[in-house]
């Protein structure tokens, strides 16, 4: 068998194991399967998270599986493995110039000096990390390609074949933006091909400067050599093999191996490397301006004060996750957690938290609500920015009943939307679903006589800060659907010391222990 | 894919190079890989199958974790410098979704009541009466809903249980009667009870020896049954409808009278009738004085409060010297006085008032805080002598 | 691009071995490939996280402050309450009853005074310890010998503006000590077995060095605990969200009693703040009552404040009778060894 035909196999392989997770990323097949693999396997993201938090998230030490591959033959992963270049290899195949068109298909694939953006790319981003803001998700393809098919593509799916995808027709704020960037990125394989794996991929840049070291690389036999340049015809990585090989390019398809008529390329433990250019190629001043993007991202960003006492109220977190700043150097904006969500709360945000916050995921109230017992974000996010918390620590049961509860946020209520405070109509809906035992939600018995001169007896409802735990059912099922009159807001999460509403819960929990005395 | 001779390719028409030669290393190589391939599906497939539910689903037995923190919990404790009384009234709010009290209910917190134990209803038949509403029943936990502050003194005498119907009297529009039967443990309870709501103003029955009408209300003891007939306004009708009410009800509850000897010990010559009283314990703050009835007297123009209690003769004898011994201490005088109709007696003069304190067999009483002692050594002595009914 | 002959050329010639290289290179280029290899399995494998937590219910473990109390005299007064019309005149007068500052300050010392900045008000209106009684108090803190003063707060209004406006940034800079604003690296968590308060961010900035502390306040109203004297002085001390802390406002202020021992602590009644505290506004709020009172038990030194000075009945006062309580001082100020002086 051609190694040729195992790549093609391996591709099929790997493409449909990726379509399979994001398809069973549901809680109705999610079992057991490591849906987040293909993210805890990217070495950017476990690099990254090292440097910006300086842990390994448990699943992530998977990283060194590919590490070690790269480190022997190259980038093997952007041609065998990575779903994302599969399906630009893919759709460059399918759309790309026909194979009649040799010599335009040879020239398309020489190497252009635009594909030394992606190191700079690279290097904007790892500046940043260094500034502890995590910035990789927004073109890592793993991330990229799990958050289109779960803002997008999926929802997308779905619309087309009612019910093949979800249960209830989910909607996620901003899925145009997302998904025309992807159309984009895929369609311009017509132009450039492997246009985002040559010129914006980071982790390919990432992988490219690790395979310096590689021991195995094509080496172009010069003796055998006849310069008919057939070998870049199908040249994935535009390496250049037909003169200076670009090792930190070769994406390892061995395609040019297949297309040489005088056999002089082959696969080499350790060839010469004269023969080759080594490492990437980056001029200095991109570089540098790389470096200084990275650093005034995170600079202007964090100076916009999204994450600092100006917090938006509506900027809710998964159920898990850590303190804001630490969010930010944590969530690879994939997405996964979006995508298991068995209500659709979680949206990708735009601005709320700033520029860094773009697609990391807020909860919207409106559209979904938390559901009490359901851990699912956290059991996919590979990073840990929403943390692999049990349903019992998050409920506050079992050996977690002296910490409490993780809140999300409080609910408070406006009156004048209120039907029972201000419309003279029985309600609290809100009272009936609040799923917290005491319920966070009491409502008191009143009477009033109705405009129309009739008494009626309401019952009107109040918030218990000490007991609402944030999850937004009550706003999510309030009959006032435009705004609810009862409204969750970031104040009082337990993640942060900082948005704490009363002086209970979490590591203050001299209060609890003084009201259960007085119990 | 287009036919290559119809395009003007710079390599002419030549076919597509097919690489032929493929080592055997080469093959291994691929076989291995695909097989790792395998493999790795395998082990995903596999991974897929193993999974802890609790990932998934509450497990139930976390819920049981939650007793001391959670359970009868009713809403927010504040702070602590808010004295505990008040704590308890904060707590009490009442939520519409709450059911039956999960367990034990914690202090001061609103739980639903737990059922009286229902009885026969309250059936009157007279003339001109019908029933207005389902008879009601209530018992210790939650008797305070029906009569508010009054519920603690009904409790210290060990209520048991109150039922109570409202009747309505016909011909009239908006006239109706209020019946409350409390059930106490012991009758000497119901009067307990009876004699401390009394109203000194009250005119005595003539079908009830314990009790009085007062206004637009009957009131007496029964058996262990305190009872009580309110009329809603003072027309002759209803008033006239209460008292057949009252005397019904004296008619067709049981008598008794056990634990009642004391009572009926006390003379009735110059007793304030609104006077009398029922202590359980500790009268006139003494320790050995217990189930004591008492009355205020008017005799030789004094008013002389006299006292008696029934018990054991060996505790009415050990009363009685303690009694004696006490009176001794922080200066008193004592003096023993003749036997009078087999009753030991002594005078004791303590703090300017006067008590002369006799003991017969299992009877122990006297008058106690007069201001002279003639009048009171005469009552007590004329008392023993069986003078006074 | 063509390939370039002469660079092939170059390399095929300058081979040392036809199709192969020399071993130094080999050992170089694997020892090169497996020490990326190794580093990158160690590096991740060191600080691999093998398990979660639960975000904002992490034990945390904070410092703890040591006590900087003299020892108890059985001789010397515990409270000494000065009556006169100048300030410092009646500062001196009232630490010299209590035995002179050379009983508390040694040669050499460092010496934290924590005086109450909280609002950027002019001293007139006595919201904030008063600029004369601080000079007084520092200017006998140096006489005494001490080796460094620190004066710090941290206000509720911004620190730059509470510290010009009180009068005290003059103090600092006429004696020459160290003014400390509270800036986000003098913070650390602070560890208490408080009834309330058990692990909270706190100004460590100016006890890094310290080896007294002594605490000036004002004597004034405050609408939700009666007063703020002595004791609520230390709040300053406290970052983060403070404003939970009037949810338990009695139970941490006698906490504080318990977080801090001071040296001594002295309490300005030269101009007190009788209604509308703490923050006060008009000059008809103040009123005159000439008198400093100095101590080593702050709980004595309030109660006699409330008591003397804000005429009011201690009864009301619950966090004085909650630090009582809790063994952390006397409200009988009277069955202590004082001493009451005229300046």
């Amino acid at each position: 068998m051609k190694t040729r035909t195992v790549r093609r196999i391996s591709q099929v392989f790997f493409f449909c194991l990726f379509l399979f997770f994001v398809f069973v990323t549901d809680l109705r097949y999610l079992k057991g399967y490591p849906v987040s693999l293909f993210l805890e396997l990217d070495p950017l993201v476990s690099f990254a998270t090292a440097i910006t938090t300086h842990t390994v998230y448990m699943g992530l030490l998977w990283s060194l599986l590919l590490i070690i591959p790269t480190l022997l033959f190259g980038r093997i992963f952007c041609n065998w493995i990575c779903p994302y270049g599969i399906l630009h290899h893919f759709i460059g195949w399918l759309m790309g110039k026909r194979r009649a068109e040799e010599r335009e298909r040879i020239e398309s694939n020489r190497y252009k000096k635009l594909y030394s953006l992606k190191y700079v790319i690279l290097i904007a981003m790892i500046v940043a990390a260094l500034c502890h803001s995590l910035q990789i998700g927004w073109l890592d393809p793993i991330c990229l390609f799990h958050r289109s098919m779960s803002v997008a593509i999926l929802p997308m799916l779905n619309l087309f074949f009612p019910s093949s995808v979800y249960v209830h027709q989910y909607f996620h704020v901003g899925a145009w933006v997302v998904g025309f960037m992807l159309l984009f990125l895929v369609g311009m394989n017509v132009v450039i091909p492997r246009f985002f794996c040559r010129v914006l991929c980071p982790l390919g840049a990432f992988l490219g400067t690790l395979s310096t070291a590689a021991l195995w690389r094509i080496d172009r036999d010069p003796h055998k050599c006849v310069d008919c340049d057939l070998c870049l015809k199908s040249c994935e990585g535009a390496s250049d093999p037909q003169t200076q090989l670009r090792k930190s390019e070769c994406f390892v398809c061995f395609n040019c191996i297949e297309d040489c008529p005088e056999d002089a390329i082959s696969f080499k433990f350790m060839p010469q490397l004269q023969r080759e250019i080594t490492a990437p190629v980056v001029p200095g001043r991109r570089a540098f301006l790389g470096a200084l993007l990275g650093l005034t991202f995170y600079a202007f960003g964090r100076a916009s004060g999204a994450t600092a006492r100006n917090y938006n109220k509506k900027v809710i977190r998964p159920p898990g996750s850590v303190a804001e700043p630490e969010f930010l150097e944590r969530c690879i904006k994939c997405d996964q957690c979006i995508r298991t969500c068995p209500t659709n709360v979680l949206q990708p945000a735009l601005m709320e938290s700033g520029l860094e916050g773009i697609w990391t995921p807020i909860l919207n109230m409106k559209v979904g609500y938390c559901e009490v017992n359901c851990t699912l974000c956290g059991q996919v996010c590979p990073t840990g920015a929403i943390q692999r918390i049990t349903i019992e620590e998050k409920t506050g049961l079992g050996p977690f009943v002296a910490e409490g509860p993780i809140r999300l946020g409080t609910a408070f209520f406006d009156h004048g939307r209120c039907l029972p405070w201000s419309m003279e109509t029985p309600c609290v809906v809100c009272e009936e679903v609040c799923p917290v035992s005491p319920k966070a939600i009491y409502s008191r018995e009143v009477t009033i006589i109705k405009r129309d001169g009739n008494p009626i007896t309401l019952r009107r409802p109040y918030v218990d800060p000490a007991l609402c735990i944030g999850c937004g059912i009550c706003e999510h099922e309030c009959p006032v659907t435009d705004e609810a009159a009862i409204r969750v807001t970031a104040v009082g999460e337990t993640r942060s010391r900082d948005r704490r509403l009363l002086m209970d819960g979490g590591v203050t929990s001299a209060p609890r222990a003084l009201e259960s005395k007085q119990r | 894919m287009a036919a290559p001779a119809a395009t003007q390719s710079r390599t002419g028409n030549r076919k597509t190079f097919r690489r032929a030669k493929v080592s055997l290393l080469e093959r291994g190589i691929s076989l291995f890989l695909v097989v790792w391939l395998a493999v790795i599906g395998g082990a995903i497939w596999l991974k897929g199958k193993h999974y802890n539910p609790d990932r998934f689903a509450l497990n139930p037995a976390a819920l049981k974790s939650t007793a001391a923190t959670v359970e009868g919990k009713t809403g927010t404790v504040r702070a602590a410098d808010v004295a505990p009384g008040e704590t308890g009234a904060a707590a009490k709010i009442q939520t519409a979704g709450q059911s039956e009290a999960t367990g034990e209910p914690a202090e001061g917190a609103a739980t639903a009541p737990a059922p009286a134990a229902k009885g026969a209803p309250l059936e009157i038949k007279l003339d001109g009466l019908k029933p207005m509403g389902d008879t009601e029943f209530y018992n210790a936990d939650n008797l305070f809903e029906k009569i508010d502050g009054r519920a603690p003194a009904y409790l210290n005498f060990n209520f048991q249980q109150l039922r109570c119907r409202s009747f309505s009297v016909t011909g009239t529009s908006g006239s109706f009667v209020d019946v409350y039967e409390y059930r106490f443990d012991t009758p000497v309870n119901a009067f307990g009870m009876f004699a401390l709501e009394r109203d000194p103003k009250g005119e005595s029955l003539a079908f009830a020896p314990d009790g009085y009408v007062s206004g637009m209300g009957f009131f007496f003891r029964q058996g262990p049954r305190y009872v009580q007939v309110l009329a809603s306004d003072q027309n002759a009708k209803t008033l006239e409808l209460a008292k057949a009410i009252a005397a019904d009800r004296a008619k067709n509850l049981p008598a008794d009278d056990t634990g009642l000897d004391a009572r009926r010990r006390l003379p009735t010559d110059g007793m304030d009738p609104a006077s009398v009283q029922f202590v359980q314990e500790n009268a006139q703050g003494q320790v050995f004085l217990k189930n004591v009835f008492q009355a205020k007297y008017d005799f030789a123009g004094k008013k002389l409060p006299f006292f008696l209690m029934v018990a054991t003769p060996a505790e009415a004898a050990a009363a009685w010297k303690s009694y004696q011994d006490f009176s001794g201490q922080f200066g008193g005088k004592v003096t023993a006085l003749p036997d009078v109709g087999g009753a030991k007696i002594f005078k004791a003069q303590n703090f300017g008032t006067w008590k002369v304190i006799y003991q017969r067999e299992g009877e122990l009483g006297g008058v106690v805080d007069a201001d002279d002692e003639t009048p009171a050594r005469a009552f007590v002595e004329k008392y023993l002598a069986g003078q006074m009914k | 691009m063509k390939s370039d002959p002469d660079a092939i050329k170059a390399g095929v010639s300058g081979d040392a071995a036809p199709g192969g290289i020399s071993r130094r290179e080999f050992f170089i280029r694997a020892g090169a490939t497996g020490a990326l290899l190794a580093g990158a399995a160690a590096g991740g494998y060191a600080l691999w996280q093998p398990k979660h937590f639960i975000p904002g219910f992490v034990p945390e473990k904070g410092l703890q402050l040591p006590s900087f109390a003299i020892a108890p005299d059985k001789l010397l007064p515990s409270l000494a309450i000065a009556h006169g019309t100048e300030h410092e005149a009646t500062v001196r007068a009232a630490i010299g009853a209590l035995g002179g500052m050379s009983r508390f300050i040694r040669r050499g010392d460092v010496v934290m005074i924590k005086p109450n900045v909280a609002f950027d008000t002019p001293p007139a209106l006595a919201a904030t310890t008063h600029p004369e009684t601080l000079r007084a108090v520092a200017k006998l803190v140096l006489e005494a010998g001490a080796a460094r003063v620190y004066i710090a707060d941290n206000p509720i209004n911004s620190p730059t503006g509470c510290f010009l406006k009180s009068g005290l940034r003059q103090v600092a800079d006429d004696l020459k000590v160290d003014l400390l604003y509270p800036d986000a690296n003098g913070f650390a968590p602070l560890q208490l077995d408080g009834e309330v308060l058990r692990n909270w961010t706190f100004f460590h900035e100016p006890f890094k060095k310290a080896t007294k502390v002594i605490g000036v306040a004002p004597c004034k109203d405050h609408n939700l605990c009666h007063a703020s004297m002595t004791m609520k002085n230390w709040y300053g001390l406290l970052g983060g969200r403070r404003s939970q802390f009037h949810q338990y406002i009695h139970s941490i202020v006698s906490d504080f009693a318990l977080m801090m021992k001071p040296t001594l602590v002295v309490l300005d009644g030269m101009n007190v703040l009788m209604k509308n505290g703490p923050t006060g506004g008009r000059l008809s709020d103040v009123k005159q009552m000439n008198t400093v009172v100095a101590g080593t038990d702050m709980v004595a030194v309030d109660s006699y404040g409330y008591t003397r000075l804000m005429e009011r009945d201690l009864a009301e006062l619950t966090y004085v009778h909650k630090a009582e309580a809790r063994g952390l001082g006397s409200t009988h100020w009277q069955d202590m060894i004082y001493k009451e002086v005229q300046a």
